[in-house]
């Protein structure tokens, strides 16, 4: 019996160990290669570790500011999932509250025929879309990322679930106190339902700083890009793989954001999908 | 009660405002632009069925054969990718939950990294891997196959590059599913003799059966909108035959020359109907099976 658990653990660990390094190879071997230069590669072929180290990659990729300039990208992803967030943050409690707290005739009838309706396959969406963001002259400015992912319902479905295992007491009683809807939103439901916010938000950010059709139609500018769209041009640009390093350089400060998201924020990334499996299961 | 009869309007108005102009109204312009000629900026001509007419039937018509060639690759990715999806995940979340297994969160964190990086910037990485001259694979295995141009391997890289960035999510709830089951289970099975594969099979797989639903269902309507995977790593080739709906249609609308945008909303209709009967399929067979 202890025999037959010890292998099940040993092949767990084994297996595990593989896949993991499996996973974090193509990473490390991206980053290595960020810092060999082109005659390096082509002459020594595959190799972990760079023979000489050179940041010649990193300060000619950030020396071009016209046709890919990839700070500049990177500042419009910044700009672009930060705002987004936030906003997510602002309409997702407003309305949890509106569908969970309040009372008023047709309110459950108005969310789940507003949760049927987002069901409807997102593809037939897309071309009218890009017309109706161009129609409010967006084209090519970072709204045209920032505003239209705020109509879905997963997250404000999420925090209604959440909000419905607040206590209807807490409303009561500062209603008794005379406090308004808003007071009510703002002093006692906002502060309590803090987790789930921070999880929805942090998903909408990696969601749109990760967006990659939409930034590809409805951007043209190099200099209006995410840096998800920038890469696509990259590719094109230093084609045919001519500039190894700076290629690999420019994949490397684009995952940089959202690794470091990650590292301070890694509790609620777990937490956050425990709680999604917690209400679907 | 100083409740204000309409007070509701401000808590969840701005959010209808948004849904009816992001979500509803494209929703049915979409349906709506199917049946007509339409080039994205003047407005579109009604043509009834004509679209639908040469999709589906038109031989020698370049939009059939987009279509049936886009669906067709479409539904390779569908079919290899989802299982992979599932299984993988699965396997990685029971050994991580092994009671013995130590480290748990290290070994979910590397496995959730990937899910981090967008598509652009790991293709970039991956198609190095791949590159025939210079990467990983010609290198250190002595392949000298291009293969990213060269059938069955540009479905292999692209598989390849779709699980290592997209298991992440469905790992951590296979995780906490599997950790919320009931430990007695577990002991009463194997106090009856049952070792880890029939504990596996009888006990966990259908403790999990709602995340493992909801993961199938969700996974293969993503999956269906595959589009960054093979435009970056094989542009749709070799001879088309990575070709995915998802990135016709972007042509056809978005593409260099003239919108024609009324055949790419009829081949998203389409498309559509095909993901909601799936997953509608999906849900019914599967929640029918684990009643």
């Amino acid at each position: 019996m202890t025999k037959r658990k010890n292998i099940s653990k040993y092949l767990a660990y084994l297996f595990l160990i593989i896949v993991c390094l499996i996973w974090v190879i193509p990473m490390i071997f991206g980053f290595m290669t960020s810092f060999r230069s082109q005659a390096e590669v082509v002459n020594e072929g595959f190799r972990l570790l760079p023979v000489d180290w050179i940041v010649d990659n990193y300060i000619k990729i950030l020396d071009n500011t016209s046709s890919a300039p990839i700070l500049r990208w990177i500042g419009n992803s910044i700009f672009i999932s930060t705002t987004h967030t936030l906003l997510v943050v602002v309409i997702i409690s407003l309305t949890g509250y509106g569908y969970s707290r309040m009372r008023f005739k047709g309110r459950d009838v108005l969310f789940f025929t507003l949760m049927g309706i987002s069901f409807f396959p997102n593809v037939v969406n897309i071309i009218p879309m890009y017309r109706i963001i161009d129609i409010l002259g967006w084209v090519n400015t970072s709204w045209a990322m920032i505003v239209p992912g705020l109509a879905g319902m997963g997250n404000i479905f999420l925090v209604r679930q959440f909000m419905k295992g607040i206590p209807a007491e807490l409303d009561e009683s500062a209603r008794v106190d005379g406090a308004g809807d808003f007071t009510i939103y703002f002093k006692i439901i906002l502060p309590l339902i803090k987790p789930v916010l921070i999880v929805a938000g942090l998903f909408s950010f990696i969601g749109s700083w990760n967006d990659f059709l939409w930034p590809v139609i409805v951007y043209t500018d190099v200099k209006r890009m995410p840096v998800t769209a920038g890469l696509l041009l990259l590719q094109d640009i230093y084609g045919n793989y001519q500039m190894i390093g700076q290629l690999m350089s420019s994949a490397i400060l684009a995952i940089i954001p959202t690794l470091l998201l990650f590292l301070f924020a890694q509790k609620y990334f777990v937490s956050a999908i425990n709680l999604n499996a917690g209400i679907k299961g | 009660m100083n409740n204000n009869k309409h007070s509701h309007w401000f808590f969840i108005g701005p959010h209808i405002i948004l849904f009816l102009v992001f979500i509803l109204i494209p929703s049915i312009y979409g349906v709506y632009a199917s049946f007509t000629n339409w080039n994205l900026m003047t407005s579109p001509t009604w043509v009834g069925l004509d679209n639908y007419q040469t999709i589906l039937f038109n031989q020698d018509s370049s939009f059939h054969l987009e279509f049936f060639n886009g669906l067709k690759n479409t539904l390779i990715f569908v079919v290899i990718s989802v299982p992979l999806m599932i299984i993988i995940p699965l396997l990685i979340a029971t050994a991580i939950e092994h009671k013995d297994v130590k480290f748990k969160n290290f070994f979910q964190s590397i496995i959730y990294i990937p899910g981090l990086i967008s598509i652009s910037a790991a293709a970039l990485i991956w198609s190095l891997i791949f590159n025939s001259q210079l990467g990983v694979m010609s290198n250190l295995f002595g392949s000298d196959t291009v293969w990213t141009a060269t059938q069955p391997y540009a479905w292999m890289t692209i598989f390849i590059m779709t699980v290592w960035g997209g298991i992440g999510g469905n790992m951590i709830i296979y995780r906490a599913s599997i950790s919320g089951v009931s430990e007695d289970l577990y002991e009463s099975a194997e106090i009856d003799g049952a070792g880890p594969i029939r504990k596996f099979f009888s006990i966990t797989l259908p403790s999990i059966r709602f995340p493992l639903i909801y993961t199938v269902v969700m996974t293969t309507a993503g999956a269906f909108n595959v589009f960054g995977q093979p435009l970056m790593m094989t542009n749709g080739g070799p001879r088309e035959s990575t070709s995915v709906l998802m990135m016709y249609i972007r042509d056809l609308a978005f593409g260099s020359g003239q919108s024609i945008a009324g055949i790419a909303s009829a081949m998203a209709v389409l498309m559509g109907m095909i993901i909601l009967i799936i997953s509608a399929a999906q849900y019914y067979v599967m929640n029918r099976n684990s009643a």
